[in-house]
């Protein structure tokens, strides 16, 4: 059994040292920093952005750790996680959210689990033979043992196109005794008009994620590919920011804040329908 | 000896991951000794895609490796690819991805791997395994002696791992471990 050992032994370590092979293998290119300094996943922008991990990002903090959260090292985390080559945050606008955040009183973390953040992925499907872009709003949620990305909200141009509801002179309508005559007047709506959406109320919203997902199980949206992903945050009280990855040369690199706002009454709901796309 | 191989492999890593692995839970002490392994399968697979890459590999050989390789992943697992001019992902079975790596028209090929890794935490999904994410990043150089030409470069890759805790029966004991399966792969070439 020894000489077993031994031999695996050997033949493992053979396998780690042959010179310019796997990962740690002697002749490993040197990262100058770069790799180390960039936000490689989103999961490291939470753990920078709480300080729930070491500088080098090898060693993750824990609660009882004598670093966990610490408020000088979130200080330093999150002024690298913008965006300082292209967005334009100003550093003003900058100092105002940390002073909020790193809060002495009240600091404020973002959470993996908790509501109040969302994927937007912009992808292409084939529509009825054309490659279309297809916007796609996800968002986790607990499921089973654990939890999972759904499709939350879809924005698909030609349903925009389809569902176009008319106003003044232009739009139809089932006059107010209508009833009386036993809604024959339908016909005028079903047959007649090519809006029928002009006989819904106002608050009347199409469920594109349904029309969507319609078109698929009949066959006639199929998937192509990704092009984007991003993410938007409003877990922070009366801020909002975005998370895009930047893939470019330098150490302002990874996944970063690239759009920051200051949000007043009011402000979420605005932001969340031109997000949406759908005002 | 050979067939006695396996069997050793799997003693060894089932009695090392038994003293980690009680719980459903993942405490720090046990998520960093699933790291560990996971890392381990990480590097295998670096050994293996560099080995495969190689031109000085024998074709039986690279089959071979290719087979190792393809033992380390969940069934169904792909690759993702995307370059710098091209952001579509170019998707490939993980068996497809090291025939075309094999296959690529160069006299010499280099593949050597960044020191520097990144581990996500684990979560839970639905069905009760964990799934992480490590991130490597790997340096391409292929060069064609007839054209004199080099072409060069760095590709991030952000590997799925599922996590999943077993049980086996070694001489009538019933020993749980923990075990590591590398799954999904986006392959990003970076401006590095």
């Amino acid at each position: 059994m020894r000489k077993i050992i031994l031999s695996v032994l050997v033949l493992v370590l053979s396998l780690e040292l042959a010179p310019g092979q796997g990962l740690y293998s002697p002749g490993s290119p040197k990262d100058d920093g770069r790799f180390a300094a960039s936000t490689k996943q989103v999961n490291q922008f939470f753990r920078r952005f709480n300080a729930e991990e070491s500088v080098d990002g090898s060693q993750r903090y824990y609660s009882g750790d004598a670093l966990y959260r610490d408020r000088e090292l979130r200080g330093k985390f999150i002024s690298i996680l913008f965006d300082n080559e292209t967005s334009g945050i100003s550093n003003e606008l900058k100092r105002e959210f940390m002073g909020e955040v790193l809060s002495e009183v009240m600091p404020q973390y973002i959470n993996f689990h908790r509501e109040g953040w969302f994927a937007e992925v912009s992808a292409l499907f084939m529509y009825r033979g054309k490659r279309e872009n297809v916007t796609l709003f996800l968002k986790i949620q607990p499921e089973g043992l654990g939890y999972e990305w759904v499709i939350d909200k879809v924005v698909f141009e030609p349903f925009k196109d389809i569902f176009s509801k008319p106003e003044g002179d232009a739009k139809g309508f089932l006059h107010p005794l209508s009833h009386e005559l036993g809604f024959m007047n339908l016909r005028k709506a079903f047959q007649d008009s090519d809006t029928p959406e002009a006989f819904t109320p106002k608050e009347y919203q199409p469920d594109y994620l349904t029309l969507f997902l319609y078109e698929m199980k009949r066959g006639n949206i199929r998937f192509d590919n990704i092009l984007d992903v991003k993410f938007h945050f409003f877990q922070i009280n009366n801020w909002y920011f975005e998370l895009n990855q930047f893939n470019r040369p330098g150490f302002n690199t990874g996944w970063l804040i690239s759009n920051l706002v200051k949000l007043n009454t009011g402000d979420k709901e605005t932001l969340l329908r031109y997000i949406y796309d759908q005002k | 000896m050979k067939k006695y191989l396996p069997l050793f492999l799997l003693l060894f890593f089932a009695t090392t991951a038994v003293s980690v692995a009680q719980s459903d839970n993942i405490s720090p002490a046990r998520k960093q000794a699933i790291d560990s392994l996971a890392l381990e399968k990480v590097k295998d697979l670096s050994k293996y895609i560099s080995i495969i890459g190689s031109k000085e590999t024998q074709f039986s050989e690279a089959n071979r490796v290719m087979d190792r390789a393809e033992e380390l992943f969940a069934p169904g697992a792909e690759m993702g690819v995307s370059s710098l001019n091209r952001k579509e992902i170019a998707y490939y079975k993980v068996r497809r991805y090291f025939e075309r790596l094999m296959a690529l028209n160069y006299d010499r090929v280099n593949i050597t791997w960044y020191d520097i890794h990144y581990i996500s935490d684990l979560e839970r999904q639905p069905d009760g395994r964990y799934v992480g994410v490590v991130t490597v990043y790997q340096r391409f150089e292929g060069t064609s002696l007839e054209s004199g030409l080099n072409y060069r470069d760095t590709t991030k890759k952000d590997i799925t791992i599922y996590v999943e805790k077993k049980q086996t029966q070694i001489a009538g004991r019933t020993i749980e471990f923990w075990d590591v399966m590398l799954g999904d792969i986006r392959v990003t070439e970076t401006s590095a």
